[in-house]
């Protein structure tokens, strides 16, 4: 028997960084938020306290801040002749589950995207004419535009205390920072983390052909600092887990940091937990949502909760399916090319060179999660692809994140895989070596795309979502072009050993992490015959229902994809508050 | 297995713990005719080890022949050598064993609804059995294979042997068994090998945090805002002396 409660102004879907930064909006407008999450609060665990916050196995091995997929997992398939197969444990990706959300695990990577990748279908017709997108590549623009989102990733840096080196403030390019950059107001909101062994050696390679590498941007505090709204983080301890963990020391910018102990302090604010959302209720003929339908963990009790206006906030994926299972929209299908539901789904590309130094202490320990150095001269289209063959690009990278001994140990090649002579490779290297990396776009394609699974079945007895997906030409030979270009920088090393460059390889491989950053789905646009949101982010058929995360990019880009997000969300917050003083289609 | 004639060599598991946890020197004779790298892991340990740390005794998960291959595993894995004692020393097969027995063995959060069918590797994982489980079958299957190729299960076969029989399970030559072997070995059995070493020693393997002293990992609980500079490019002195949960605890 389902419960209905009392109403509520606006309902959120989802406790992560989208639902904390627009309830921060929304709240602060006297405006009542709930959040309905299906997880915990992570804030006074294990998870959060040392010595048992230091736990490679716990945290990361075994998965112990994401998603459990005994009940809920994706299946993939790589063509559409074929049966799509559970993934039974996924390493690839690592959705986040709890307040805070894969916010609570994340790196700390904030970029703000190309000036053009909102407008990325212009940008390359321009440049390159309407012949050079291939028509198997739906690449759209987003509707929206740089200059539009920009105060919000002002907003959205300051809250976060993002540490970093400015290369472009107002149209002036600034020696020390990404002369790519979209042009930004001033200086970052804290200076740059300290540079790494392997980032200073790789700057100096990077340079003597040069390139104009500098440090990523940063969530990991190089300060204590104190935001705009009061809130505290602490200065970071370089130790090395912030992937994969909560900071205990309060150091890396998360929402159970920054926006839920801020949230909680507001009477119009609640959240929910342990509360797994099964669907929306929809009124199609007035094209509107009533409310959420969930059960609540604890008791298995399920509840209808009205609303007066609904925001997706959950993962990629689950953004999508919750709109498919609720008949919102039309689903995409890559035959007729109809619908736009689960159009556009991408990922990123991965891939990288080890090198061995013999005489260098990288101590790969002494490091954070964003303690990178990167440069974009091969990114997204800040170079000519004229006869490439290809769009798009990447940015290459040293990164140190960590030296968790049971994941990140590099050995060179051809070293046997046990016994003495593992042993000594393991002695010899680990404090000696370092990756030059790569992290590149994904433009779309007609045959990726997620829809509802029609055999397999989540906990709930829900059907799972379907991923079909697998690497397509165009970043094939992107992940061939951009690592010729690694290959050149490791030569600029003068390194004792070093690997070959490894390129991406169809098929798409579930067994070996690549990247969390998964776009598309719900994608925004101008166009409902191409777009499932508006570029307010409002539901093309449902106006009371506003959807946001990276399930709205059109594409993807050679950047982590927190900046535009919490950009978005941070501006969907405004727009449902002015929805809510005059509701109409924005 | 258990009807074959030559017994005596499938107690050696426990025997060695004996050994290991220096209380039952008579039956080293026993243990150091068994044909895997075991002998002289005693003065090796008190070299290498640096410590008075010793793995835990006994075995919840593996039966005695179980626990005998996975004890030959680890030693052919990991030899006592001026990195490391043996593998049982360093409580590998422990840790291998407490896994098997915990949530990890009963497929905590791992997906587990049918229908089951086997797709093409880069899908993953897709058998109807639990890791300890699968574990345990490809342990039977892998003992099957070694038998007909030497007559012998995995923990009585030479040094030697038992070395190339897993460089073949690497590379997936074990062909025709079910489940299949390479898969196994390196999905299943290398990950929790490698786990094993350079886990915390909390969870019964990396005894006397010795693997994370040969690399050089200086554990916990790493407040190194001074450190990241100081050290920047320099030997780090926390290396020498890793510090693990237990020490926090």
């Amino acid at each position: 028997m389902i419960k209905k409660l009392p109403g509520k102004t606006v309902v959120m879907v989802g406790g992560g960084l989208t639902a904390g930064l627009a309830a921060r909006q929304l709240t602060g407008k006297n405006i009542d938020v709930l959040v309905l999450e299906r997880g915990t609060d992570h804030s006074k665990g294990a998870e959060a306290r040392l010595p048992t916050q230091r736990d490679e196995l716990r945290w990361d091995t075994h998965q112990g801040l994401v998603q459990d997929w005994s009940v809920q997992t994706y299946t993939l398939r790589y063509s559409g002749n074929e049966m799509a197969l559970p993934v039974r444990w996924m390493e690839a990706f690592l959705p986040g589950e709890g307040l805070g959300g894969a916010a609570n695990h994340w790196n700390g990577h904030t970029w703000r995207w190309s000036e053009y990748d909102p407008e990325i279908r212009s940008r390359n017709e321009s440049r390159y004419g309407k012949a050079a997108i291939p028509k198997d590549m739906p690449l759209q623009d987003w509707g929206t535009t740089y200059k539009e989102m920009r105060p919000y990733h002002e907003l959205f840096e300051k809250l976060f205390g993002i540490a970093g080196k400015a290369g472009n403030i107002n149209g002036k390019i600034v020696p020390g920072g990404d002369p790519f950059e979209a042009p930004r107001d001033g200086e970052y909101a804290q200076k740059p983390l300290e540079l790494t062994l392997a980032g200073m050696t790789f700057k100096a390679a990077a340079e003597q052909l040069g390139y104009k590498p500098f440090p990523t941007p940063a969530a990991n505090s190089s300060s204590a600092y104190t935001n705009p709204d009061g809130m505290k983080l602490g200065a970071c301890q370089y130790c090395g887990h912030c992937e994969r963990f909560i900071c205990e020391a309060q150091a890396k910018a998360s929402p159970e940091v920054l926006l839920y102990p801020l949230l909680k302090t507001r009477k119009n604010f609640e959240a929910r937990l342990n509360c797994h959302v099964l669907g929306l209720t929809y009124d199609r003929a007035g094209k509107k949502v009533t409310g959420v339908h969930y059960v609540d963990r604890l008791t298995g009790q399920e509840y209808e909760q009205p609303a007066d206006v609904v925001m997706l906030g959950a993962f990629t994926m689950t953004n999508t399916k919750l709109l498919l299972t609720s008949k919102i929209g039309t689903p995409y299908d890559p035959v007729s090319q109809t619908g736009v539901v689960g159009k556009n789904f991408c990922y990123q590309l991965g891939g990288g060179i080890n090198l061995f130094m013999k005489d260098k202490w990288f101590n790969p320990y002494l490091a954070t999660g964003s303690t990178q150095v990167y440069m974009d001269e091969f990114n997204n289209d800040n170079f000519d692809h004229a006869g490439l063959g290809f769009l798009g690009g990447a940015g290459i990278n040293a990164s140190m994140f960590s030296g968790r001994p049971i994941a990140q140990r590099r050995l060179p090649p051809g070293t046997p895989r046990w016994g003495t002579a593992w042993k000594k490779a393991n002695a010899d290297w680990y404090q000696h070596s370092m990756n030059i990396g790569m992290q590149g776009s994904c433009y779309p394609h007609r045959e990726n795309y997620i829809d509802l699974d029609p055999t397999y079945s989540d906990a709930y007895g829900q059907p799972l979502i379907r991923m079909n997906f697998d690497w397509r030409e165009n970043e094939l030979k992107l992940s061939k072009y951009v690592a010729a270009k690694q290959t050149e920088i490791a030569k600029a090393f003068n390194a004792d050993i070093v690997s070959p460059a490894s390129t991406m390889q169809a098929p798409f491989d579930i067994r070996y992490y690549q990247s969390t950053h998964i776009t598309g789905g719900t994608i925004m646009g101008k166009d409902p015959g191409t777009s499932v949101v508006s570029p307010h982010l409002q539901h093309w058929d449902a106006q009371n229902l506003f959807v946001v995360g990276a399930s709205v990019f059109a594409h993807n880009s050679g950047y982590n994809p927190t900046g535009p997000l919490a950009a978005l969300a941070l501006r969907v917050g405004d727009d449902m508050a002015a929805y809510i003083e005059r509701p109409r289609i924005l | 297995m258990s009807d074959k004639p030559d017994q005596t060599q499938a107690r050696r598991g426990f025997l060695k713990k004996a050994v290991a946890g220096g209380s039952v020197i008579p039956f080293a004779p026993t243990w150091a005719l068994g044909a895997t790298a075991t002998v002289g892991i005693a003065a090796v340990a008190s070299e290498a080890g640096a410590s008075t740390a010793v793995p835990m005794v006994g075995y919840v998960s593996l039966s005695q022949d179980e626990a005998a291959f996975v004890e030959t595993l680890v030693t052919v894995m990991c030899p006592a050598d001026e990195f490391t004692p043996n593998g049982v020393d360093c409580g590998l097969a422990t840790y291998i064993d407490r896994q098997l027995a915990g949530d990890f063995g009963r497929g905590a959060k791992r997906y587990a609804r049918g229908p089951w069918i086997q797709g093409r590797p880069q899908q993953g994982y897709q058998l109807p059995l639990t890791p300890e489980q699968y574990f345990k079958a490809g342990l039977a299957a892998a003992n099957e294979a070694c038998v007909a190729k030497h007559g012998k299960p995995f923990d009585q076969v030479t040094p030697a042997q038992a070395s190339a029989f897993l460089d073949d399970l690497g590379a997936s030559k074990v062909a025709g068994a079910t489940p299949p072997l390479g898969p196994w070995f390196n999905e299943l059995v290398y990950p929790l090998f490698a786990q094993a070493c350079f886990a915390d020693p909390i969870y019964g393997g990396n005894v006397g945090k010795v693997f994370w002293k040969m690399v050089g990992y200086p554990g916990l609980p790493a407040t190194h805002t001074v450190d990241m500079v100081q050290f920047r490019g320099k030997p780090y002195p926390g290396s020498k002396d890793p510090k693990s949960i237990a020490d926090f605890s």
